[in-house]
């Protein structure tokens, strides 16, 4: 952690659906060019924090402030800092890769020649002939390239990802990852949520969230240390275990 | 300009690449206007009427006889022969045994050999409306050819007689006229209705409407971007729907398309703002697809005198015609199709037409951001 302003600071954020709580009041910061893993088993509101980062989800209480701005006041300008890929990846599936790239740089207001040359690019990394064909109809591997692809387009210098990896094999997995390490190497600011515990081995720090509560915080080598633990697992089960007994 | 034409290209791609739309934009239109085209008439075989002449001149009884002579008439008297009394034929009226009464009265004959006007009195079995408006169709038409023959003999005052317009222009009153093209203004709002709701539901259960809502576009370039694609794709469904009409069912087309496609455009922007306003309530395509049906058919069809004719309307229901955008681009159609009406007998349906276009592009517009500032 340094000492400037935080990429992302989170303060008692919470969110309350009807009389359920997602997510109770957890208060983190990210620090810019930092790789900050979000694990958590399913439901215990990872994907709420991050939508209320975005501003697509309502806060109940608490602040979300995106380098140093409020995202609910100056949500516009915060949006132009963030880019967002979501579980689901949400290309459109009708559409190939190149088409969704276009449509979604178009849509960020990127110019015809950068529209372009930012196919060119995708083109130089997968074949041509598979870019052409429906999103749909091409590996999970693909479309999350495609997916974090579309996600960088308008160059936010802060990237939340939402389970980028579920659901795609090994291998996409590893690629993935050595992709959100070139960014890292950029300064770009990484906020990445899974439930794949040994993914936490990429990050510089880990969050571990549980039942809308932050349970352990920190760097993976420190915290494994701190609480006497073999393997992330193992320091998942005991967090999650001191959590249910308080 | 960039942005909305992305979103413009976007959904031209979904249209023609996804031949579940295809086909619910393109074949459905044509299997219902198959299917009710054949499936509803209001065409009557028979009318069982008594004429009660308390004129007996000649002149009564050549209307007895016209009215006799139509196939649609038939014409009932006392078993012992001769005519029913007043309160007779009333009471078989009210058994249904009569639907009409031709009433002709005493001083009938009198008054048109002195060339003043004279009155016959219809009097009809309302308990069926449809049936009702027949008879009297088929009656003020006996009565329009008398009164015809009348003023070609000389001598004759202009009979009071009430033209319904749409019999006039439709002198053999068959159904399919006045069915058919109220059938294209009910089908055409609820296609247009159907592919905006589904559209946006679409991107909201695949979660690509976040990705939309985190980009730097404005919810009014969502909205004109979503709505321009489908605005050309209901015309083409129009003109598909119409020429369909024209050529199996021989429906006319006595006015001008372009007076016809001007105020479609202004019906088919109504129907897709309904759409994106359901689609902001709805969270799957399925409720869409449903709460669409249930929104745009069932007031279409019931109060927009489609079916059952305004002015039988409770007041309560009257008022909420007013609302219905098939209610102005019914009449819009049926003029224009039938009788060869011309723009400027549209002020006020298409006036309405803007109005109510306007008011739920505004209201969906506000309803479509608020959704997306409601998250914020």
């Amino acid at each position: 952690m340094t000492g400037a302003t935080p990429a992302i600071a989170v303060r008692g954020l919470r969110k309350d659906f009807g009389s359920f709580s997602a997510v109770r009041g957890i208060s983190f910061d990210v620090a810019p060019g930092e790789i900050v893993g979000f694990l958590g088993p399913n439901g215990a509101g990872k994907t709420t924090t991050i939508k209320m980062i975005t501003g697509l989800l309502r806060i109940t209480s608490g602040t979300v402030a995106v380098n140093g701005l409020d995202n609910r006041r100056e949500l516009p300008r915060v949006k132009r800092m963030l880019g967002y890929m979501s579980q689901k990846f949400s290309l459109y599936p009708l559409l190939s890769a190149l088409e969704n790239i276009e449509f979604f740089g178009g849509i960020s207001g990127l110019a015809p020649r950068e529209l372009r040359a930012a196919m060119a690019r995708m083109e130089q990394q997968v074949a041509g002939a598979i870019l052409r064909q429906k999103i749909q109809d091409v590996p999970p591997g693909i479309r999350q390239k495609v997916a974090l692809f579309v996600c960088l387009l308008p160059d936010p210098a802060i990237i939340l990802l939402d389970e980028p990896t579920s659901g795609v094999d090994p291998e996409a997995r590893r690629a993935f990852w050595s992709e959100i390490y070139g960014l890292k190497t950029q300064g770009k600011t990484l906020l990445v949520s899974t439930h794949n515990l040994d993914e936490a081995e990429y990050c510089d720090r880990i969050l571990i969230i549980h039942d809308g509560e932050l349970v352990a915080a920190g760097a993976p080598d420190e915290l494994l240390r701190q609480k006497r633990q073999a393997s992330i697992e193992a320091l998942f089960q005991d967090a999650i275990r001191e959590h249910g007994q308080d | 300009m960039g942005r909305i034409k992305a979103i413009i290209v976007k959904e031209f791609f979904h249209i023609l690449r996804d031949p579940r739309s295809l086909t619910m934009v393109f074949i459905t239109p044509l299997v219902m206007i198959f299917i009710l085209g054949y499936s509803v008439s209001y065409d009557l075989d028979r009318v069982d009427a008594a004429v009660i002449d308390q004129s007996q001149g000649r002149q009564s009884r050549r209307l007895a006889q016209a009215f006799a002579a139509n196939r649609v008439f038939v014409m009932h008297g006392r078993e012992s022969g001769g005519e029913l009394a007043l309160a007779e034929a009333e009471e078989m009226l009210r058994g249904r045994s009569l639907r009409a009464i031709i009433v002709i009265p005493p001083d009938f004959d009198r008054r048109l050999a002195a060339g003043r006007p004279a009155e016959v009195g219809l009097v009809i079995d309302g308990s069926d409306v449809n049936v009702a408006n027949l008879v009297l169709q088929y009656g003020e038409r006996i009565l329009l050819d008398f009164n015809a023959g009348l003023l070609a003999g000389g001598g004759a005052a202009a009979l009071p007689l009430r033209l319904d317009t749409k019999v006039f222009f439709n002198p053999e009153a068959r159904s399919q006229f006045f069915f058919i093209p109220g059938l294209i203004a009910v089908i055409l709002l609820m296609i247009s209705a159907m592919l905006t709701s589904l559209s946006i539901s679409r991107e909201r259960e695949t979660g690509s409407i976040a990705l939309l809502f985190i980009s730097p576009l404005r919810s009014r370039e969502i909205i004109v971007g979503k709505t321009v694609p489908y605005i050309i794709v209901a015309l083409l469904d129009g003109a598909v729907i119409l020429l369909f009409a024209r050529f199996w069912f021989g429906i006319p087309l006595r006015g001008s398309l372009l007076v016809l496609l001007a105020f479609a455009l202004l019906y088919i922007v109504a129907g897709l703002s309904l759409g994106i306003l359901i689609s902001t309530t709805a969270p799957t395509q399925r409720t869409a697809m449903l709460a669409t049906l249930l929104i745009t058919m069932l007031p279409s069809f019931l109060l927009s005198g489609f079916i059952f004719p305004l002015d039988s309307l409770s007041p309560v229901l009257r008022a909420l015609s007013y609302a219905i955008p098939a209610t102005y681009f019914l009449r819009i159609i049926r003029g224009v199709v039938l009788k060869g009406a011309e723009l400027r007998h549209f002020w006020f349906e298409g006036a309405m037409l803007a109005v109510l276009g306007a008011a739920l592009l505004a209201a969906a517009t506000r309803k479509f951001n608020r959704q997306r500032k409601a998250a914020q």
